[in-house]
């Protein structure tokens, strides 16, 4: 047996109680989410189910007015995250080109900010929002999703936009370029697989997050979707376990391929690069 | 031409940090000031009391029980984590058959949302009919289902579980970026001043990861103190509040009960203690970029 | 083509100053090298003259105009970047012809002028890859490509050599050298290089931490430096210089070294009696001979054309360059003597030539 063989088969022995672990919940939402609702609770539990009913996921659809809960989840993040962007990009373009006064204080402040998480400030936004008058409004939602991922679309924008070659625009110029138009024809078309990753991250955040809309959406018509299928589990007496768990592989493993494609990009966003 | 050019960038930042400010400042300054408020159940101010919610709050029972619980839930958690992330870390920087495949498992958990991860597990443990106990079952491990989430202590054990499951994804990216930062030569020349590899790993790769191991301390402490969804998804602080931590807590005195001044205040504590771990994270983070400044400019 | 001019030019970044009010005058035609040690501000001053720096103090005058207030743009400039600056989301022909493009010219006339400048400079089948699928040195040549299409007025280098390998460096030395004699645009070319400053300049500029040093020919500046530092910067090897004291004693001129040794020196005018000076004297300069000053040597390197001695004179190190293939031992004596016509003399406290 080669050295290389036997320290494969040594790692993947250590890596093997984790990884059955990870594997874990995601059988569970497999097997549950195909199984016929008679057999959610037999004794004792099995894995084994008798037949894959594809039609748990077009009843779930109907019965807990999944449709609504997607569309107000793709209008929250597609809004934020372009909000957040329109904002985003020329903040991240003056970090990365010029000098100006206060600039480190500005980025201590994105750092800051990059880790003020909502849930402690969640009652102070609640009030807030009862002031502006958009409780019950996703809206709401868009406004504090934007405020708050801006830090990490910021710093990850700007450590992109720090590796276009700031002489690419000068020549530009010097080829008789405007500074708009050095930006459009220049600038921006190198920017846009960086823009575009920073988005899908931004999306992932509104898609995933879950206190502040279980916060502020108050009626089931504007549930988002992690609320939606929260609310089928909490505080009922008989929950649909095929339903929840068919939402729950409709609502994850979408987002999640498109994560763990992207995902070694995201550190970008993190300032780690500076540790390193 | 030159004062304008000075004012562009500024004019470029002004927008979002308007927006940053506005979102998260105006709730820090209303916290502030709800908190030496009595409050009506319904958000009505009600008149200045000084520090009344804070004492209230220093003599409330559970509160304390939820801070110890913090603690717990928190150490626990980061330094589980921290011991696990950093030999699975150390596997995968390795070359070995199938690394890609173990990677791409690896970082799974962080993939999915944390709320819809609760409720994938609050279902496998089920007392009745979750999976996990017809996994034991037929393993022959146990005889009879087992009610994990219906006793405080086992349900707190088993959400400390999963946080730490669900923060090794994190982690190892953290050590892994460090690893891969790590100079080769300093291995190779390692090897032929004959040390072994646990010398390597003691006196090479310990030092050196160590600003890896303190940043990813802080951001894991930063980000499981704060975490809601787990534990509010698996039992919602219950039975009994007995798996309440601060943000658990918290959220129950502000949107259950009513206790708006007391919910304030608890706020504003954990506003402090995030603070203090933000600033030392930032401090981390500008110690880095000035070595890292240093070295550019040698050019 | 214009002339360019540079007057009582001042640069700060915050508090602290960079270049101290510099006045170089650049002719129409000419080919200008700006040269110095790395810091020496001689990259903010092109910058200043493209537009990208703005300019804090004096003025800039392209042709007839100040353009302390222009954009580069609007400059009728062209710049050839350290790194190329070539857009990488381009084909080639694109990057050469996008100043055209902005400036609304026709597609007929842009492909002309393109295919010429392609012409020139050997790109032609080049011309539909994209940068990134080119060798360093051809993607120079687009990058000088960029800024021929243009007619403009000045043509500014910065470092334009200093990413290509050293046999390449020499090739694009010359053939930049060669354009320039063919299209006598006016050209201002940064360097840290001393040999392409020599080579290639009809004038050099020789700068120093923010300060010009000495305006001159290459040849001029070669032979009669005006100061310490602009002696020790041109030439390879550099200049000996040595410590001492002037001297005149039975009518012969010397500078006597700290050991007591007596170094041959001309009778300048202005030297006075027991002034401290520097003497210097070229490596190439040196002559072997029996009745020179006697020298240990220490390391002989041959370098296949010549052969540099390195020596001890009287306590201080000396270099010599023999064009004969003299092969000595260490620690051998020679004696080292010189024209004293050619010894260059230096007050010791300001550094200037005496």
């Amino acid at each position: 047996m080669s050295a290389k063989l036997k320290k494969s088969l040594l790692y993947w022995l250590m890596l093997s109680p984790l990884v059955v672990v990870i594997l874990f919940p995601f059988g569970v939402m497999f097997v549950t989410a195909f199984r016929p609702r008679e057999e959610l609770f037999v004794f004792p539990p099995r894995w084994w189910f008798s037949e894959f009913r594809w039609s748990n996921f077009v009843e779930m659809w109907e019965k807990t007015n999944f449709g609504q809960a997607l569309f107000n989840s793709l209008y929250v993040s597609i809004a934020a995250t372009a909000l957040g962007l329109l904002l985003s990009i020329p903040a991240a373009y003056a970090l990365s080109r010029y000098r100006f006064p206060g600039k480190s204080a500005y980025r201590t402040f994105l750092l800051m900010t990059q880790m003020m998480s909502p849930i402690v400030l969640v009652l102070g936004l609640f009030r807030l929002m009862v002031v502006l008058g958009m409780v019950n409004n996703l809206n709401s939602l868009v406004l504090t999703y934007a405020a708050f991922n801006m830090a990490f679309t910021i710093w990850m924008l700007q450590s992109y936009f720090s590796t276009i070659p700031r002489d690419l625009e000068e020549a530009a110029w010097i080829d008789g370029a405007t500074h708009f138009k050095s930006l459009i024809k220049i600038f921006l078309p190198l920017a846009v697989p960086a823009i575009a990753v920073t988005s899908i991250f931004s999306f992932i955040n509104g898609w995933n997050e879950f206190v502040l809309a279980l916060t502020m959406i108050r009626s089931s018509d504007d549930y988002t979707l992690p609320v939606q299928i929260y609310s089928q589990v909490a505080g009922r007496y008989q929950v649909e376990w095929h339903h929840v768990m068919a939402a729950t592989i409709l609502a994850t493993v979408p987002v999640a391929i498109v994560f763990s494609w992207l995902q070694k990009y995201l550190i970008r966003g993190m300032a780690l690069g500076a540790v390193k | 031409m030159k004062s304008l050019d000075g004012m562009k960038p500024l004019l470029m930042i002004l927008p979002g940090l308007a927006l940053a400010m506005f979102i998260i400042g105006y709730p820090i300054y209303d916290l502030g000031f709800t908190s030496l408020q009595e409050v009506s159940r319904f958000g009505k101010l009600l008149g200045f009391v000084g520090f009344d919610n804070f004492r209230e709050v220093f003599s409330d029972p559970l509160f304390w029980a939820s801070l110890n619980r913090t603690v717990i839930w928190t150490v626990t958690v980061v330094l589980s984590t921290l011991i696990i992330s950093l030999p699975i870390a150390l596997i995968l920087n390795d070359d070995f058959y199938g690394r890609g495949l173990a990677r791409v498992i690896i970082m799974l958990p962080w993939a999915v949302s944390l709320t819809m991860t609760a409720v994938v597990w609050r279902w496998a443990l089920n007392g009745r009919a979750g999976l996990l106990n017809a996994t034991l079952m037929n393993m022959g491990l146990i005889d009879e289902p087992i009610e994990w989430l219906a006793e405080a202590q086992l349900a707190f054990t088993v959400e400390i579980l999963v946080g730490i499951l669900v923060s090794i994804p994190f982690t190892t990216t953290i050590f892994l970026g460090g690893l891969s930062s790590l100079p080769r030569d300093s291995y190779e020349a390692s090897m032929v001043d004959g040390a072994t590899r646990w010398d390597q790993f003691r006196h090479i790769t310990l030092p050196l990861m160590k600003p890896f191991i303190n940043i990813a301390i802080v951001l894991n402490v930063i980000y499981v103190f704060n975490s809601l969804p787990i534990i509010w998804v698996m039992t919602e602080g219950g039975p009994a509040n007995g798996t309440d931590i601060l943000v658990t807590y918290l959220y129950k005195l502000a949107f259950r009960f009513g206790q708006l001044g007391e919910a304030a205040a608890i706020s504003l504590i954990m506003f402090g203690f995030l603070l203090l771990f933000t600033i030392i994270y930032v401090a981390l983070v500008m110690r880095g970029e000035r070595q890292t400044d240093t070295i550019e400019e040698d050019e | 083509m214009a002339a360019v001019t540079i007057q009582n030019v001042e640069k700060t970044f915050g508090t602290l100053k960079v270049i101290h009010g510099v006045n170089i005058e650049v002719k129409e035609h000419e080919f200008v090298v700006l040269v110095g040690p790395s810091g020496c501000g001689k990259s903010t001053l092109l910058r200043m003259i493209a537009g990208l720096e703005t300019i804090s103090d004096g003025e800039i005058v392209i042709g007839e105009k100040v353009v302390n207030n222009v954009h580069p743009r609007d400059r009728d400039i062209a710049m050839v970047f350290q790194n190329y600056a070539l857009y990488p989301h381009m084909s080639i022909f694109d990057n050469m012809g996008f100043s055209l493009k902005l400036r609304k010219r026709s597609k007929a006339e842009i492909e002309k002028k393109v295919n010429e400048a392609a012409g020139i400079l050997n790109l032609v089948p080049f011309l539909q890859r994209e940068p990134r699928q080119l060798s360093g040195g051809q993607r120079q040549r687009v990058a000088m490509g960029r800024a021929l299409v243009r007619d403009a007025q000045v043509f500014l280098f910065d470092e334009p050599l200093s990413n290509l390998d050293a046999k390449l460096r020499v090739t694009m030395r010359t053939e930049i050298k060669a354009l320039h004699q063919r299209l006598k645009t006016t050209s201002i070319y940064v360097t840290h290089d001393q040999i392409e400053a020599m080579t290639m300049a009809d004038r050099i500029v020789v700068m120093n931490a923010g300060r010009v040093e000495q305006i001159g020919a290459p040849l001029e500046l070669y032979d009669h430096p005006g100061n310490l530092f602009v002696a020790g910067f041109l030439g390879s090897p550099s200049m000996n210089f040595i410590e001492g004291h002037f001297s005149r004693s039975d009518g012969e001129a010397v500078v006597v070294t700290e050991a007591g040794t007596r170094l041959p020196a001309p009778d300048l005018a202005d030297a006075k009696e027991g002034q401290a000076v520097v003497f210097g004297v070229r490596p190439e300069h040196l002559i072997l001979g029996a009745n020179g000053v006697e020298a240990t040597v220490e390391v002989v390197e041959p370098t296949g054309a010549n052969i540099e001695v390195f020596a001890d004179i009287g306590g201080a190190d000396i270099c010599a360059v023999f064009f004969e293939r003299h092969l000595f031992e260490p620690g051998e004596k020679i004696g080292l003597g010189w024209d004293t016509g050619k010894v260059h003399l230096f007050d010791k406290e300001s550094g200037q030539r005496i």
